[in-house]
This record gives C-alpha cells, sequence and structure tokens, in this order.
C-alpha cells in the first residue's frame, strides 16, 4: 500500500488497470498514482514491464508495406471514371 | 457527364481536397482491410469500394474531422457488406457475447510474466503476426486499430460504431488471447519450460 499526494493505489489495483495507464487512457489523477506506485513496488514493475515489451511487439507488427500498385490502379481508375480529375 | 447526380458529385474544388486529403491514406486503408478480410484480393475489392464511396460522400466528411478515422469507417462497412455476402468464408459465425464468453474462459494466462524474457529475446512477429490474424475478427479489429494503427479507444468505437467500453472488453480479450498463443508459440519452440501440469 502506497500514499501518496494525490490517490493511494494498492497493487490489485495497479495491476488491474495497467492496459489503460500504457494506453494513456486514464484520467491525470490516476495515471500519475500508478506511476507513482510502479516507481516504487517491485512487485508489480516485472508485470508492467511485460506489458509494456508485449505491447510494443504488437505495434511492431504494423507493416508499412504499401497497397499494391494494382490496388492503386483500380482505385484511381474508379475514381476517375466517377469524377474524379487524377 | 458521369452520370453522377448534383449531389452526389464533389465540385472542383472538393475533388482537389478529396485527392489531397483522402488519397494519401490509401496506404492504411489497405492495410486496415488486409487486416479484416486476411486475403489480398478481398481487401483489394474492399479499398475500391471504399474509395468510391468516401468520394462519393466527401460533402459529409467534416473539414478538420480526422480523415483517417473516417476512411477506416467506411471500410469497416464495406467489409462487414462484403463478410454478410460472402458469410462461408469468415470463420466468425457467433455473436461477440459468445466470442466474449468464450475468450473470458481464456483470460486467465497463469504466470505470464515468467514470459517476459521471450519478449525480450526472441523476435516474436512472425508469431505475432499469425496470431493476430486468427483472432476472431471482432477482437482483432480492436487490436488492430488500437495497437498497430495507434488508435485511442475513442476513436476505434467510432470507427466500429461500438461504445468505448466494448472496445477496451475486446481489446484486453483480445491481448490476452494473444498472450495464450505467445506462451504456446514459446512452449513449442522450447523457449519455456513445460507446464508441469500438461505432462
Amino acid at each position: 500500500m502506497y500514499l501518496t499526494e494525490t490517490v493511494a493505489m494498492d497493487c490489485y489495483d495497479v495491476v488491474r488497470q495497467l492496459w489503460e495507464y500504457l494506453d494513456g487512457e486514464l484520467t491525470d489523477e490516476s495515471m500519475d498514482a500508478i506511476r507513482t506506485h510502479l516507481a516504487q513496488c517491485r512487485q508489480c514493475y516485472p508485470q508492467f514491464d511485460f506489458e509494456r515489451t508485449f505491447l510494443e511487439a504488437v505495434a511492431a507488427t504494423r507493416r508499412e508495406h504499401p497497397a499494391p500498385n494494382m490496388v492503386r490502379r483500380k482505385v484511381l481508375a474508379k475514381l476517375r471514371k466517377a469524377g474524379l480529375e487524377v | 457527364m458521369t452520370g453522377i447526380t448534383p449531389a452526389t458529385a464533389p465540385n472542383r474544388v472538393d475533388t482537389k481536397r478529396f485527392e489531397v486529403e483522402a488519397l494519401p491514406w490509401l496506404d492504411d486503408v489497405y492495410r486496415f482491410a488486409l487486416s479484416m478480410t486476411r486475403d489480398e484480393s478481398d481487401a483489394d475489392d474492399v479499398v475500391q469500394e471504399t474509395f468510391l464511396r468516401a468520394y462519393r460522400s466527401w460533402h459529409t466528411f467534416e473539414p478538420g474531422s480526422e480523415c483517417r478515422k473516417w476512411l477506416f469507417t467506411i471500410c469497416r462497412n464495406v467489409f462487414l457488406r462484403l463478410r454478410e455476402r460472402e458469410r462461408r468464408r469468415v470463420d466468425y459465425g457467433g455473436d461477440d457475447t459468445q466470442l466474449e464468453a468464450l475468450a473470458s474462459e481464456q483470460e486467465s494466462v497463469a504466470s505470464v510474466g515468467a514470459h517476459a524474457d521471450v519478449l525480450s529475446h526472441v523476435d516474436l512477429g512472425p508469431a505475432l503476426d499469425r496470431a493476430i490474424g486468427e483472432l476472431p475478427e471482432v477482437f482483432r479489429s480492436a487490436v488492430v486499430l488500437v495497437d498497430v494503427e495507434g488508435m485511442a479507444y475513442n476513436e476505434a468505437a467510432s470507427v466500429l460504431g461500438v461504445p468505448v467500453g466494448t472496445i477496451r472488453s475486446r481489446l484486453f480479450r483480445g491481448r490476452r488471447l494473444l498472450q495464450e498463443s505467445l506462451v504456446v508459440f514459446a512452449r513449442d519452440a522450447g523457449l519455456t519450460a513445460r507446464d508441469p501440469c500438461e505432462v
């Protein structure tokens, strides 16, 4: 249990909200409380580190492969037919 | 004459705006379409139809709003229509309730933290790629929009036409399913010790 100047959070609450924390989807107050807790808690930090690494690996699957030229050509042909001047 | 009614045919200025604001997202729309269809030919059809609809509806696009999100929403709707037509080709036949119940059974990934080393030392790209592709579509869309495309929960909710709470639930369960797949992958590859209970 940690007492901070903002909100005290126990390990259960922190782990339960880790993904929303990593996604930046919590209130500023909750973000601060979790950040403070993680800085001090040896028990929660490995879990946080694992989830962060996992999400980074998922994000890295974003392949920058462009749409094939054939698709691009078909799209442009369809748009020209509909009136777009490209 | 193109046969398009004046009400739906963008004027010349709008046409230029469409070219500048919408067309640059073609690669993103293609990637999103491919993540949903998992088939290049279907993605091709979805992308063409998406841009045609977007062009014809360009007057409904609010200047200053996010064009990529608007295109993704159209893309998603086009995909749903395609899926309806070709239901046999899609492996998802249940409703959200069934899928989420299924996922919640697998929600607990025991000792997941013990596999942290695997994540940081092994290239999981191909395994993750495959695992994302194998997720039920409702979870895959949430994971792709938030984790791969970097959208906020409310943006993904807007694209998929569901409440933010639903995105959160689908996203978290999709992630748990991915972690479950990675644990299996790591065990099969001999990267972690086998669960003694399995022996």
